[in-house]
């Protein structure tokens, strides 16, 4: 009794100090936005789509990717999100190296990822011009988990779950959003994409939905015309809202 | 994440009678970052090298206290301190389906031996966030680890009725664990375990089992866990 005594009160303490820590982070953030202006729109999400297995793969375990630019979905999300913060920023054009965003990857030696801190900072330092805007929303991959094991899926991609019961196939646009302080900066504030409302049996933790008839599926490579549709609507229905729960955008 | 277990556990190694407790669960990674199967024989790890299907890194088990007098089975025999055991770990998955662990860790405290704990796991997904993991273990141990459980000197004999017994060290355990959890939603999650082990070497040979214990050692655990950030500028 006394040790379930001390695990409630243990669990009390986490949940109050992540309460306060989250109000005292949510004051600071909206402070900070106050002071902003301008800002300028980098996107690097949709340079290639990845076809993946999942869960009772068999001995194959591979996936495989293909080249999307000419889908045109970073100027598409950049378009979205000029439109979303329009009301409240003054959205200027930017010239960033998309390539450098995209390729950035976390470290195998993951306290090397501790210690250089977020890598993203200093890439709107050097690669996007012009400096001085009063901060920079940089939309780049996200990555979740799927299924029981280890897989990981990052990005813009289409996976088949096995399972023993049945197959699921799942797309799923996987992105997050920061906003950073154009004279320090700053990470102001970073949120992933949330999940929609119709994410399917096997959820994941962030925009995705099942195959259906509403967008069918073919080669479900870069010529894929219900693919690349399925991946736009996924984005345009969640760009909006992930903005406005970061309080940039009036939620819709 | 935090969330809540219980377990019905061997109230000691060897013992024959179990005792349900409470665990707290409580787990921190960064946002955008994947929470990993993990099996209820996992102690708590930090992945220093992450390459997604390899992770190695540092691990930690804390190991009670073993009062004789709480005991009616231990009785005339010495307490064995807590220990700590600190090591590292690596696991593998060859495919999605299926993990291979181990844990080595050196004891601190109340013993000073090595443990060796290695484990493979077949993690099945049966449907939407319903998993079944289950597979084998098996565990080595060195002489000073086992022996300050498992040993009893002249001293102890007499205070017992126990006959003198020197436990060296080798395979110490061998069993299986199985594992189902569901997960709700991404934030919530529900588990539910067993883990068996039949004791091995002088662990198994030891007085106290023989006579006084058990070689099969059964855990049982149900528990729910909750996932959500927290934001750290």
């Amino acid at each position: 009794m006394r040790r379930s005594g001390r695990c409630a009160s243990f669990v009390a303490v986490v949940l109050v100090a992540a309460n306060v820590a989250g109000c005292a982070t949510f004051a600071t953030s909206e402070s900070k936005l106050q002071a902003v202006k301008t800002v300028g729109i980098i996107s690097a999400v949709g340079d290639r789509v990845t076809v993946a297995k999942g869960g009772l793969t068999g001995l194959d375990n591979g996936s495989r990717s293909f080249p999307i630019e000419p889908w045109g979905l970073d100027d598409l999300i950049v378009q979205q999100a000029t439109a979303a913060l329009g009301g409240r920023f003054q959205v200027q054009p930017v010239t960033y190296s998309r390539s450098a965003f995209a390729t950035i990857k976390d470290s195998v030696f993951t306290p090397a990822n501790l210690v250089r801190g977020d890598p993203f900072k200093q890439l709107v330092r050097t690669e996007v011009s012009p400096q001085g805007l009063d901060a920079y929303i940089v939309i780049t991959k996200a990555q979740a988990a799927y299924g029981g094991g280890h897989r990981k899926v990052e990005g813009v991609g289409f996976i088949t779950y096995q399972t023993v019961t049945e197959s699921y196939s799942q797309i799923y646009a996987l992105y997050e959003i920061r906003m950073i302080d154009g004279k320090t900066f700053d990470v102001i504030d970073k949120k992933a994409a949330q999940p929609l409302g119709n994410a399917g049996n096997v959820s994941l933790a962030g925009p995705s939905r099942p195959v259906d008839g509403n967008f069918p599926i073919s080669s479900g490579d870069g010529n894929d015309e219900g693919l690349h549709r399925a991946i736009v609507d996924l984005i345009t229905r969640s760009l909006p809202t992930t903005l406005g729960d970061m309080h940039l955008a009036a939620v819709r | 994440m935090i969330g809540v277990s219980g377990a019905s556990r061997p109230d000691f190694e060897g013992t024959n009678h179990t005792k349900f407790t409470p665990v707290p669960i409580f787990a921190i990674r960064r946002p955008g970052t994947v929470d990993q199967f993990r099996s209820p024989r996992d102690n708590a790890s930090i992945a220093i090298v992450d390459f997604g299907d390899f992770r190695a890194g540092p691990v930690g088990k804390f190991v009670t206290s073993r009062k004789a007098s709480r005991y009616p089975e231990l009785s005339g025999l010495a307490d064995v301190n807590a220990a700590f055991e600190l090591g590292g770990f690596v696991e593998y998955f060859p495919v999605d389906w299926f993990r291979v662990r181990n844990e080595t860790r050196q004891g601190l405290g109340g013993h000073h031996g090595i443990v060796s704990d290695f484990s493979a796991d077949f993690i099945v997904p049966v449907f939407g966030g319903l998993t079944v993991s289950a597979g084998p273990r098996f565990t080595l141990e060195t002489a000073k680890a086992v022996s300050p459980y498992f040993s009893i000197d002249t001293v102890h004999a007499m205070a017992t009725g126990l006959p003198v017994f020197d436990a060296k060290g080798g395979a110490h355990s061998v069993g299986v664990g199985a594992q189902l959890s569901y997960r709700i939603n991404p934030k919530w999650e529900v588990h539910s375990y067993v883990e068996y082990d039949r004791l091995l070497g002088d662990a198994a040979k030891s007085p106290i089992v023989t006579v006084r214990g058990s070689t099969n050692q059964t855990t049982f655990g149900v528990g729910a866990s909750y996932s959500f950030d927290v934001k750290v500028q």
